[in-house]
């Protein structure tokens, strides 16, 4: 007699033998659904219908919000301060927490076995980036820095210092890299970018406010030397008390240790090629000037 | 009849969908629930691409509208078909005279990196250099502070007495043209000014006086000596 458990068991069997679902069938989780209040109807209800006793309440001609009745209002007396001067023109970092990334990790949103890009992140819907509202990237936040435990190799905008430790405690690696606009918009919709038939942009250097932190090995700057990558790795581990992983014993080295090109916005693809999404081709152009631009 | 369709398509969502979803064999995964194995993936929106059917729109008739015409229309067709819209890859790039343009455009708005450290080292070698002179400025009036304490201090004290010894020659002056008038002389009146002027007459004759007689002193005590 094969004792073996069916996985799912009765449920299984219930579920295979009833009759087709139908709208008849169906009803609505109790509790799910609020009945919407109705003004004006019944003992309680209606009357006044929820307005009040005459005036300006009741009659719905209210002055504006903020207004005091004449004098000069809280809003207006206050004077103005250089606070939101220029927002418009500051660069912007849409938060990724180390919690969301590790929910995303483990439903299976995102995979751990390659790379983490901004279009990975996109794809798996964990971040929306909107780069027409001066959205540079993504900012990787230390919240959740105790609950994550994914070895990967993620590249971010920006990243706090508590987040490249938690990232670097489990065998991760972290770089901070730049997306000039026009690259960040192809990075994070590339297939409408193939299909616009345009040949793949270089990537543009960060501005010269910016240079400074994507050279700074301790922020791990896609511009900084490997070298003093290393070293700034050490020195955090020292900082936050934990052992750092030695990665060239890995058996995923290859994929962590895989880095983009300061140029180059895809994996795998050069600026200048263009990509044939319906005949499924690369075409690389082979004219000496287009090269030497592109490979500049 | 209802369950052998229940059954495939609770069948599915243990199989994994076969030609557009990209395959991706997980390690199952020994959790502290149990084996985990993957099964449901990111299944991206099907592309549309209607290659059966490509528009290619007529060059030479008048009809079609113009923007039809361009040439980003072209490498947006290129793009969408393929090699079914007929358009040859070539014209996909920048022309020479374009790619001149595009290197003109970056070398004047993306410097190098290494043009842009530079700057970037000048510059903070001017705010370091601004910032050592604050310093140095500063450090050397804090320097100079203590003699400068005292010597304030020194004239305030000084200056108190000079008050001091105004105010007691005043109060003498007043004393006096008290006694002589025998009433509380204005000392603004011409009276009061008159006799502070007598006053200091008097003084002055009494110095002459003292003068001489030292000077005859000093006259006699050498002459003495040396007579002796």
């Amino acid at each position: 007699m094969s004792l073996i458990k069916k996985p799912g068991g009765k449920a299984l069997d219930v579920l295979q033998n009833l009759p087709r679902i139908t709208l008849a069938n169906l009803r609505p989780e109790p509790g799910s659904k609020q009945k919407e209040k109705r003004r004006g109807r019944g003992q309680y209800g209606g009357n006044r219908s929820g307005r009040g006793h005459k005036g300006e309440r009741q009659r719905g001609t209210r002055p504006r919000l903020g207004f005091e009745g004449g004098a000069t209002p809280f809003y207006l007396i206050i004077p103005k301060y250089g606070y939101n001067e220029g927002h418009s023109r500051r660069p912007q970092y849409q938060p990724l927490s180390l919690k969301r990334l590790q929910y995303l990790i483990d439903v299976g949103r995102l995979d751990p076995s390659q790379p983490i890009d901004l279009t990975q992140l996109v794809n798996a819907r964990g971040v929306t980036i909107q780069p027409q509202k001066r959205d540079f990237g993504v900012q990787l936040v230390d919240e959740g820095a105790e609950l994550f435990s994914a070895k990967i190799n993620i590249e971010v905008q920006r990243a706090s210092e508590a987040a490249i430790a938690a990232v670097e405690r489990n065998g991760g690696v972290l770089t901070n890299s730049f997306y000039d606009p026009i690259s960040l918009a192809i990075l994070i919709k590339p297939v409408p970018f193939f299909l616009r038939g345009q040949p793949i942009p270089k990537r543009m250097h960060p501005g010269e406010e910016m240079v400074p932190f994507y050279m700074d090995p301790c922020a791990r700057g896609y511009l900084a030397p490997p070298e003093q990558v290393q070293q700034a790795r050490l020195a955090l581990a020292k900082k936050y008390g934990y052992v750092l992983p030695d990665l060239s014993r890995d058996e995923l080295f290859h994929m962590l240790s895989s880095r983009k090109d300061p140029r180059q916005i895809f994996f795998g693809l050069s600026p200048g090629w263009v990509v044939n999404m319906a005949d499924r081709k690369i075409l690389k152009p082979t004219d000496e000037k287009l090269v030497q631009y592109y490979g500049s | 009849m209802a369950a052998p369709v229940l059954a495939v398509r609770t069948g599915i969502l243990f199989r994994s969908f076969k030609t557009f979803t990209t395959l991706k064999p997980f390690i199952p995964v020994i959790s502290q629930y149990g084996v985990l194995t993957q099964t449901a993936n990111y299944h991206p929106k099907p592309l549309k691409l209607n290659l059966k059917d490509p528009y290619i729109p007529d060059k030479t008739s008048e009809k079609t509208p113009e923007w039809q015409l361009t040439e980003k229309f072209d490498r947006k067709r290129y793009g969408r078909y393929g090699d079914a819209s007929g358009i040859d890859p070539a014209t996909l790039w920048p022309t020479d005279e374009k790619l001149e343009a595009m290197i003109k455009d970056e070398a004047e708005w993306h410097p190098t990196l290494e043009v842009m450290l530079k700057n970037i080292s000048i510059r903070e070698e001017e705010e370091a250099a601004k910032r050592r002179a604050k310093e140095k400025l500063i450090a050397s009036n804090m320097a100079k502070m203590p003699k400068m304490v005292a010597d304030w201090r020194r004239e305030r004290s000084e200056t108190k007495k000079k008050m001091a010894e105004e105010k007691t020659r005043k109060d003498k002056l007043l004393a006096e043209a008290r006694e002589r008038f025998g009433y509380a002389v204005d000392p603004r009146s011409s009276k009061f000014l008159e006799m502070v002027a007598e006053v200091e007459k008097e003084q002055k004759k009494k110095k002459k006086l003292l003068k001489r007689r030292e000077k005859e002193e000093q006259a006699a005590t050498p002459l003495a000596p040396a007579d002796e």
